[in-house]
């Protein structure tokens, strides 16, 4: 394989396979599911996510990314587990984890074409987890279909909480 | 015009997609970042199941969410893991809570009880009761966290045993349909308040 595809797979890859962004794209995913305009707030979070790697192009510091996406994460598996999703909420909290996973995901390549293509199969591979759990989701019609989504809401904000009191202890 | 038995098929499915792609993501990850990562998530998993006072406890979460019935039915579970990890958070913070021994056998006792004596309070007392307990539980839990262990890992598979545990107990509550069911899963409460009852006098 390339080096360019290549960077573009594991680019796909990471989101799917770093449990810090799964328990973060999850919930989002959840909450998109039960959003009147979906497309809004998933246009908020690619934005975010673009403006997060403009900023590792520019070359920010270490950031507290981990930290955040795991307090977004907690926020999004409560709004789950209490089915309680206001759109403006839903749109700040894309915003954030957008922004979050993005610096949470700095690319490994050496070369400057191969991190764009790592950058580009991030966006790709987050954003198809976010429309694919989310078109799922969407068909949990059934009474006990929703309440399971909760009590899977209820289980990533708990384990969110926790990772999360590692995190800054 | 959609087939509803179809849409449902179709919707249990999607969730039990959802949560594999939980525990996938998880093992996955695991091996990526190292060999016995995976020990994390089965450690995690396993920690709620080798307290036999934890699990009585939180079977009885579920019987007496069956017992009570909807809404109590799945509020109860879903309070439970959220007030919990609080009360692993203040453990992992260093934030000492007295006495969670004799809590955790304390709400043995008292949910048997409740199971056993077919007790049917208002929601938010039952909310509050089980809350209330679930800190004693995610305290012991958050405290006995190893140090070094994948936390994602080991916190996800906490939360799952936990919430499976719950699943099970809802599932047993379930045979409160029938009068028989009914007597079996009150007799089980009984059991349940009565290993507390052990659990208490090893603690004081």
């Amino acid at each position: 394989m390339s080096g360019l595809l290549q960077a573009f797979v594991d680019g796909c890859i990471n989101p799917l396979t770093t449990p810090a962004h799964v328990l973060t794209l999850m919930p989002l995913a959840l909450v998109l599911a039960r959003q009147p305009r979906r497309f809004v707030v998933l246009l908020v979070f690619v934005l975010a996510l673009a403006a997060g790697f403009l900023a590792i192009v520019l070359a920010v510091e270490t950031t507290p990314a981990r930290t955040v996406l795991l307090a977004v994460a907690a926020a999004l598996g409560v709004m789950v587990a209490t089915a309680w999703a206001p759109k403006l909420f839903a749109w700040l909290l894309a915003a954030i984890a957008g922004a979050a996973l993005a610096l949470d995901s700095p690319p490994q390549a050496i070369r400057i074409a191969e991190a764009y293509a790592t950058l580009a199969g991030t966006t790709v591979g987050a954003c198809t987890m976010l429309v694919v759990v989310a078109a799922i989701a969407g068909h949990a019609n059934a009474d006990w279909q929703r309440l399971g989504l909760r009590i899977l809401g209820s289980w990533i904000a708990a384990s969110a909480i926790l990772v999360l009191a590692v995190q800054v202890r | 015009m959609r087939d509803p038995e179809h849409s449902n098929i179709a919707g249990a499915l999607g969730v039990a997609l959802l949560a594999a792609l939980v525990f996938a993501s998880r093992s996955a990850s695991a091996h990526l970042v190292d060999g016995s990562a995976t020990g994390g998530f089965a450690g995690g998993f396993a920690h709620p199941l080798f307290g036999l006072d934890h699990v009585v406890a939180m079977i009885a979460v579920g019987l007496w969410g069956a017992f009570l019935g909807p809404p109590a039915i799945w509020l109860l579970p879903i309070t439970f893991p959220m007030v919990m990890a609080l009360g692993g958070a203040i453990a992992i913070l260093g934030v000492p809570v007295p006495a969670v021994e004799i809590g955790i056998a304390v709400s043995a006792i008292v949910l048997g009880g409740m199971v056993a004596l077919a007790a049917r309070p208002p929601l938010a007392i039952a909310v509050l009761v089980v809350g209330a307990f679930a800190i004693f539980h995610g305290h012991a839990h958050g405290a006995e966290l190893p140090p070094g262990t994948d936390a994602v890992a080991f916190s996800v598979g906490f939360v799952m045993a936990t919430g499976l545990l719950h699943l099970a107990g809802i599932t047993f509550g379930l045979l409160t349909r029938w009068p028989a069911g009914c007597i079996g899963v009150r007799a089980a409460g009984v059991g349940i308040a009565l290993v507390g009852v052990v659990f208490l006098s090893k603690a004081i």
